[in-house]
């Protein structure tokens, strides 16, 4: 770190006025602003701009000459603070003005026909594309819907959702963007689906999963159970002696995708009844099986 | 997208300034129903006018002659930039 007189080219015993002046007649010249092409700019105006903040703080210009603190002590710029000159390079620069070589744009020799083709890709330059996030219900996803955003910066915008997006999916919609800055067409809405979770339902691609809790007596001497699916409830016939863990599937009742249509996969957990059933324990206790059944004879 | 309010705070500018700045086409920020909206480069701009305007003593005149320079420059820049590329490429004209 350099000492800060140093840098700025002045006296220990300079006075503020001095110090402002010498200050500003350095950052004219060395604003990476003003000198868009010198990258060597950017440091030296760094170093300029904090040896002034230590020495225009009457504060703490005492204690760095009372060697209480060094000059690094004054590091002050952000570590990647971004120019204006780093967004004005990009192109699409909306404050761009072109009239400074509106002359050498006439005629038809390479060049004239080269900055001419520079100017109107600047006018013909696209809006810019804006960004949203829409959570959407489970069943929204599954069926396809319509909602409609509220923009932070008013007015509404209608976000077609097709049947099937995944979560994190963006959705595209063309044209509502931000307004082209010259004469070109609005930039596009990136809409990104966050899909909020369902209570029953989850998804496997396009093949829904629903834990169907069912009773001991419908698992042992079988049933037909009203089951949901997301377009509503269906009765499904389960089958005798059926187990914690079977899969029943739902043809048709999954995920609609253009070309494509999922089951629902429907897993079944057989539960046994929370209240006293004293019928069913005298039944069990006097219960001889008539098979060697073992569960656990694969262990 | 940066909103009015946190554009404010981010550029460390009061509503007042903002208005003349906008008004004297220093600045041009998108409006939508009403509302203003900003981008990082407008925020970028903004700093830059304020070091003119508070570290360099640019007064109020002086910084629509500069900036109308500085804009003319970046054109300049980016179609020298163009030019290059096309004339190294040895195409005899650019595309896009």
């Amino acid at each position: 770190m350099k000492d800060p007189y140093e840098t700025l080219g002045v006296a220990k015993t300079a006075s503020a006025d001095e110090i402002r002046t010498a200050y500003r007649k350095l950052a004219k010249k060395l604003h990476p602003d003003l000198n868009p092409g010198d990258k060597q700019a950017e440091e030296r105006f760094k170093e300029v701009a904090s040896a002034n903040d230590l020495l225009s703080d009457p504060e703490r210009r005492r204690r760095f000459d009372a060697g209480e603190i060094d000059a690094s002590g004054a590091e002050k710029a952000p570590p990647n603070a971004r120019y204006y000159r780093d967004y004005a390079a990009q192109g699409g620069n909306p404050y761009e003005n072109h009239s400074a070589y509106g002359d050498f744009a006439q005629g038809d020799d390479l060049f004239a026909d080269l900055l001419r083709r520079s100017a109107e890709q600047a006018r013909r330059r696209p809006g810019a594309d804006l960004h949203y996030e829409l959570a959407v219900d489970f069943l929204d996803v599954v069926n396809g819907a319509t909602k409609t955003i509220t923009l932070p910066q008013g007015g509404t915008l209608n976000v077609t959702i097709p049947a099937g997006v995944e979560d994190g999916q963006i959705l595209r919609l063309r044209g509502k963007g931000a307004p082209s800055p010259g004469e070109g067409p609005p930039g596009d809405a990136l809409v990104q689906i966050v899909v909020t979770p369902h209570r029953h339902f989850t998804r496997e691609g396009a093949d829904i999963l629903l834990d169907l809790p069912i009773t001991v007596k419908e698992a042992a001497l079988g049933a037909e159970v009203r089951t949901p699916t997301p377009t509503g409830s269906v009765m499904l016939k389960i089958p005798k002696r059926s187990n914690t863990g079977d899969v029943l599937r739902l043809r048709g009742k999954g995920v609609k995708t253009r070309g494509a249509s999922g089951d629902e996969r429907v897993k079944l957990k057989v539960m046994m009844p929370t209240d006293a059933e004293p019928e069913l324990d005298a039944f069990l206790a006097d219960w001889t099986p008539a098979g060697a059944y073992d569960p656990r004879k694969e262990m | 997208m940066i909103t009015e309010r946190e554009f404010l705070e981010r550029a460390r500018l009061d509503r007042r300034t903002l208005t003349i700045w906008i008004e004297e086409e220093w600045l041009i920020p998108a409006r939508h129903a009403d509302e203003l909206s900003f981008t990082d480069m407008d925020l970028a701009r903004a700093n830059l006018i304020s070091d003119l305007k508070d570290n360099m003593g640019v007064n109020r005149e002086g910084l629509g002659v500069v900036l109308h320079l500085l804009d003319q420059m970046h054109a300049l820049r980016r179609a020298l930039a163009t030019a290059l590329e096309s004339a190294r490429d040895g195409r005899p004209s650019a595309k896009r």
